[in-house]
C-alpha cells in the first residue's frame, strides 16, 4: 500500500522546488476540504481525473509481525470503496434528487487535512500523503468522527492537478459510525 | 408442554406490532438466550477458512467464536474464552496458526480445542488440574452450500431440517453450481438500530423505490439498471413468502436469464449473459429444470440474523447492531465479473453503499419512535395484505398472493414470539419439507 517514503529526519536545506510543491498540494488540499464542507460537491468531483480510481481498503486486526496483512490489498473483493468516476458521479449527483435521505438532510462536516508529505515522481506524477480528521454532525445530536491517511497519485491535466488515484485508510476495524455518507 | 403466553408482540388479526419489543430492556438479553442461543447462525464461509490451521474470529450472536481449521482439515467453532479466567485466547481478524495462546496467564489451546499446556501446572496446580475438561467450549457447527453455521443448542433440529423448504429457494443463489462459491470480507460497521429492523426490513419491498429512488434512477440513467417504479413492483409476478421465519423473495426468471445483481451494467451486461448462458446446463444439472431456469431469489433474511445473503446484523444492544457484509461470489465466474458484482454489492450495500446509507436512518427513526412516552403507547402497523397468503400449489411455504406485502415480516415477529415463548425446541414448530429438490445439489453443495 505505502509507496510513498517518509523519513522521520529531512534535510537542512530546502530547495525552492520542493518548497513550491509543498505549498502548491496545501493549498490543493485546503481548497479541496472547503469545497466538501461548503458542499460545493462538483467542484469536488472535479479533481479527480475521469479515470480516476477511488480506494478505501478494510483493515484488519493483526499480530504485529503480520503488519503487512493488515490492510486488505486491491485483490480483495470486499474493500469499502473500490469505484470509478461514474459511481463517484452517482454519490454527487444524488445529493441533489431530493431523496438521497442519508444526506438530506445534509449532515454538517468539518475536514481536517493536515500532514502533507509530497513526493514528485520522474514520469511527472506527484505522490502525495494527508491525514484527515473528519467530523460529522447530522440531524439533531448524531457525532461522528473519521480519522484516517491517504494516498493520492496526482496528475497534471489541463494546466491543474488532479486525483487519479486515491486511497483512503480509516483508523477503523469496526466502522463506528452508521454509515460512510460523507466524503473524505 | 403448555406454556402460558409470555410475548405477545404481532397481532395476526390486525398486523399490529407492539413496540415494546424494541424499547424493553428486558427482552434484549432474553433475545440473546432465547434467540441467538438456539438458532442456527451463520458465522463463516469454509473459503475463509480454506487451508488447515486457518481460522477467522466470528461471532455466534454477541458470544466470540474461533472458526478454524485444524491441522487434519477439520472444521470446528470455539467460544473464544480461555477455559482458565475467561479472557479471550485470540485477538485477531484472522490468521493461520496451531495453538492459541492466552494473553493473561500463558494457557495454550491446540486448534482443535484442546488444553496442550498449562504454566505451573506441577508447580502451581499439583498436577492436579484435568485438562481434558478445560478444552475450549465447542458449538456445533455445519455448513450449507459452503456457508458455515453454528448454534450452542445440542437440541437443534439438524441445519437442513432449520432451513427446511426455505432452501429450495436459497439453492437459486448460493447452490445454482456444483463448483460452488467463495467469499470475501467481512467489513464492519456499527448501526445504531436494534438488529431485528435490518432483517424484517429484507422482505420490504415496498420501501425500495421510495427509499432508494435517487441511487436506483441514477443507476438506471448511468448503468442501465431496470427501472425501479412502485408500479413495476406492484405489478410484478414474483412472489413473497415465508418458511420457518425465513423470509424469501424471488423472481420468476427465464432460463439463462441473468439475475440482474448491483454490479451488472449496460457495459458488462454481454459478460454476464454468456456465463449464464455457459453454465445454464450445469445449473439445471444441478437444480433441476424448473428451478435452474424459472426461480431467481431476491432480497431475503435467513432467520434470525441473516441480510440479504450471508450479511449479518450482529446484536449489541437493544439500539446498537454490528453489521457484517460478507461479498459471495461463484467460484466458476471469471475474475472480471466476481469484481464487478464485489464492487457493486459494496458500493451499494457495504457502510458507503449507495442503497444501504439510505436505509440507517429510517431504520433507527421506526424503532426510535417507539421509544419516546407517546410512541410507546402506540403500534407499529403491518397490516399490508392480510388475509392475502397461504398455501400455493407451485410453492411453498406461507405464499402471499402479491409480490408487495408484510407477509414475510408478519411471520418473522411470528417466529420470534415462538422462540421467546418456547422452554426449548420442544416447543418451537418446524414447517414440513415438501418440496422436491430435483437436481444434484444437496446441503453441502
Ligand atoms: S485467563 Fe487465560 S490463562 Fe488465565
Ligand atoms: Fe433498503
Amino acid at each position: 500500500m505505502a509507496t510513498l517514503t517518509t523519513k522521520s529526519n529531512i534535510p537542512i536545506d530546502v530547495t525552492d522546488d520542493e518548497l513550491k510543491l509543498w505549498f502548491q498540494f496545501q493549498k490543493f488540499y485546503s481548497r479541496e476540504a472547503w469545497a466538501l464542507d461548503q458542499r460545493r460537491y462538483h467542484d469536488w468531483l472535479e479533481m479527480f481525473t475521469e479515470d480516476t480510481h477511488y480506494f478505501m481498503p478494510r483493515r484488519k486486526n493483526v499480530r504485529f509481525k503480520e503488519l503487512d496483512r493488515e490492510v486488505t490489498g486491491e485483490d480483495d473483493l470486499a474493500a469499502i470503496f473500490d469505484e470509478n468516476k461514474t459511481i463517484m458521479r452517482i454519490r454527487v449527483e444524488r445529493l441533489e434528487t431530493g431523496t438521497a435521505w442519508a444526506e438530506d438532510p445534509p449532515s454538517r462536516t468539518r475536514h481536517l487535512i493536515t500532514n502533507l508529505e509530497v513526493e514528485p515522481r520522474a514520469n511527472g506524477e506527484v505522490k502525495a500523503r494527508t491525514a484527515f480528521l473528519v467530523y460529522r454532525s447530522h440531524l439533531e445530536t448524531e457525532e461522528t468522527l473519521y480519522a484516517g491517511g491517504r494516498e493520492d497519485t496526482l496528475r497534471h491535466v489541463d494546466g491543474k492537478w488532479k486525483i487519479a488515484k486515491r486511497v483512503v485508510v480509516l483508523d477503523a476495524n469496526v466502522i463506528m459510525a452508521k454509515n460512510l455518507s460523507v466524503f473524505f | 408442554m403448555v406454556l402460558t403466553k409470555k410475548h405477545q408482540v404481532i397481532d395476526l388479526k390486525t398486523g399490529q406490532l407492539s413496540g415494546h419489543i424494541f424499547v424493553d430492556p428486558d427482552i434484549y438479553p432474553q433475545e440473546l438466550k432465547q434467540i441467538f442461543g438456539r438458532s442456527w447462525l451463520m458465522i463463516g464461509h469454509e473459503s475463509l477458512v480454506a487451508k488447515p490451521n486457518d481460522s477467522l474470529h466470528t461471532y455466534i450472536g454477541k458470544d466470540p467464536v474461533i472458526l478454524v481449521r485444524d491441522g487434519k482439515g477439520k472444521l470446528h467453532a470455539f467460544l473464544n474464552r480461555c477455559t482458565h479466567r475467561g479472557n479471550r485466547t485470540c485477538r485477531v481478524d484472522d490468521g493461520n496458526e496451531k495453538f492459541f495462546t492466552c494473553a493473561y496467564h500463558g494457557w495454550i489451546f491446540a486448534n482443535d480445542g484442546k488444553l496442550t499446556h498449562v504454566p505451573g501446572y506441577e508447580e502451581a496446580y499439583y498436577g492436579e488440574l484435568h485438562r481434558e475438561t478445560h478444552a475450549l467450549k465447542k458449538a456445533r457447527i455445519d455448513t450449507y452450500a459452503g456457508i458455515v453455521f453454528a448454534t450452542w443448542d445440542q437440541h437443534a433440529p439438524s441445519l437442513e431440517e432449520y432451513l427446511g423448504d426455505a432452501r429450495w429457494y436459497l439453492d437459486t443463489v448460493f447452490n445454482r453450481l456444483e463448483s460452488g462459491t467463495e467469499a470475501y470480507g467481512p467489513i464492519k460497521w456499527m448501526e445504531p438500530v436494534n438488529w431485528k429492523t435490518p432483517v424484517d426490513n429484507c422482505s420490504d419491498n415496498y420501501h425500495v423505490p421510495l427509499s432508494h429512488g435517487s441511487s436506483a434512477g441514477l443507476e438506471t440513467a448511468y448503468l442501465g439498471r431496470p427501472r425501479t417504479t412502485l408500479d413495476e413492483q406492484f405489478k410484478s409476478p414474483s412472489k413473497h413468502l415465508s418458511v420457518n421465519g425465513h423470509a424469501i423473495t424471488f423472481r420468476m426468471s427465464q432460463p439463462g436469464d441473468v439475475r440482474r445483481a448491483h454490479g451488472v451494467t449496460n457495459e458488462n451486461l454481454h459478460l454476464f449473459e454468456q456465463y449464464y448462458k455457459e453454465t445454464q446446463a450445469d445449473a439445471e444439472r444441478h437444480l433441476g429444470k424448473f428451478r435452474a431456469g424459472h426461480v431467481q431469489l431476491a432480497n431475503h433474511s435467513i432467520y434470525p440474523n441473516g441480510v440479504l445473503g450471508f450479511r449479518l446484523a450482529l446484536p449489541r444492544g437493544p439500539m446498537l447492531t454490528e453489521f457484517w457484509h460478507f461479498v459471495v461470489v461463484e467460484k466458476a465466474m471469471p475474475r472480471e465479473l466476481k469484481k464487478a458484482l464485489a464492487n457493486g454489492s459494496v458500493s451499494n450495500n457495504g457502510p458507503a453503499g449507495l442503497f444501504e446509507q439510505d436505509d440507517l436512518d429510517n431504520w433507527r427513526q421506526v424503532t426510535d419512535g417507539t421509544r419516546t412516552p407517546m410512541g410507546q403507547s402506540l403500534p407499529q402497523d403491518l397490516s399490508m395484505g392480510l388475509n392475502h397468503s397461504g398455501r400455493h400449489d407451485e410453492y411453498v411455504g406461507e405464499v402471499s398472493e402479491r409480490y408487495i406485502s408484510e407477509s414475510n415480516q408478519r411471520k418473522f415477529y411470528q417466529r420470534w414470539e415462538e422462540f421467546m415463548n418456547a422452554e426449548d425446541w420442544g416447543d418451537i414448530a418446524l414447517q414440513p419439507r415438501t418440496a422436491s429438490y430435483e437436481g444434484t445439489a444437496t446441503m453441502k453443495g
